[in-house]
């Protein structure tokens, strides 16, 4: 007796796999796993590989190198402790961010528990900051002093902003990630993402005003 | 006039490329290892530590168990029969309590109602008030 395929399988399944979309492969999954396994190596590969990406997040939201590199420390620990935790659920881009997140909203606020935010603690990123820098070849020298002004009044508006604000701008406008990918990582909607990038910038505008004015 | 939104954008993103000095990576990754050395020693000594005493408990059987069980209820037993508990008091000189009677204070005078001037010139109209 032959049997025949049952037509409404299909049917039933379509509109389930139009809703969800298989994930795309972790592209760190062999790194985890080897790291998972005990190769010291492979966890060293991935710190080079997200390293520069989470010193940014860091120090833009701590404004002090010490502290960046403090917490980073901490943050990898953490991570090469949690593991055998990780169980792929997201991508290890996304788990290592949302650790960094969190270790540094937590820093921030025992920080100002501690003591009020000195600015003499602060680093000025402005004269460090390599692609400022690497501008001034290019641009001509009025338009760069004008431009290193404008930076410095935005680190102080930046510095204003409350951390999640700070944060969320931080990952947009400076790490150029996408609305989606912040909302997975700060575990929120991409609505709520939006409106405090909304929020965030109008308050930056309104901090620039009178330098733009000035200059521009 | 305000910056555009795109303005600020393109201002933020001057710091994109933002990253520590040359090296830098190296040394971070050179502490690391040796922080994550310590703490596996720190975990090593304490797993020892914890390994070694239930190694000990459980070398220990139950008959152990029971004779030091009865040993421990004895020596406390006798620490308390030998412990000297009818401790004499010490006799403390007795010193006379001085006293004297003081007489309760008098109550003030209540003023009589006999005495009180109840004629009507004295007694205001009711109902007027004068400023």
């Amino acid at each position: 007796m032959v049997r025949r395929p049952c037509k409404l399988i299909p049917l039933l399944t379509t509109p389930i796999l139009m809703f969800r979309q298989p994930r795309p492969p972790d592209p760190d999954q062999d790194l985890v796993t080897r790291a998972q396994q005990g190769e010291t190596r492979a966890f060293d590969a991935l710190i080079l590989k997200y390293g520069d990406k989470l010193y940014g997040l860091v120090y833009h939201m701590t404004s002090h190198k010490e502290d960046t590199h403090d917490l980073l420390q901490e943050i990898f620990a953490r991570s090469y402790q949690s593991l055998g935790k990780f169980r792929g659920n997201s991508s290890f881009y996304t788990w290592i961010y949302q650790i960094a997140v969190n270790l540094t909203l937590n820093f921030l606020k025992k920080k100002k528990r501690r003591t009020s935010l000195s600015l003499n603690d602060l680093d000025s990123p402005v004269q460090q900051d390599p692609a400022l820098i690497d501008n001034t070849h290019e641009a001509n020298p009025e338009r760069q002093t004008n431009l290193n002004e404008l930076q410095i009044k935005l680190n102080e508006a930046m510095r204003k902003l409350s951390d999640p604000h700070r944060m969320v701008v931080t990952m947009f406008d400076i790490q150029g990630m996408s609305h989606g990918e912040i909302a997975k990582v700060l575990n929120t909607s991409e609505g709520t993402i939006r409106s405090r990038l909304h929020y965030a910038h109008l308050q930056l505008q309104s901090a620039l005003q009178d330098s733009w004015e000035e200059r521009f | 006039m305000k910056p555009t939104i795109e303005q600020i954008g393109n201002l933020l993103a001057l710091k994109r490329d933002e990253r520590p000095e040359e090296g830098y990576w190296q040394d971070f990754l050179c502490e690391f290892h040796q922080a994550q050395r310590e703490q596996a020693v720190k975990k090593s000594l304490v797993t020892n530590w914890f390994g070694r005493v239930s190694a000990w408990f459980s070398d220990v059987g139950p008959s152990k168990w029971a004779y030091g069980a009865g040993l421990a209820y004895a020596s406390v037993a006798a620490a308390l029969l030998l412990t000297p508990h009818t401790a004499k008091l010490e006799n403390t000189p007795s010193s006379p309590v001085k006293y004297e009677l003081v007489p309760a204070p008098t109550p003030p005078t209540v003023e009589q109602l006999n005495q009180l001037d109840l004629s009507p010139s004295t007694q205001g109209n009711v109902g007027e008030q004068v400023f």
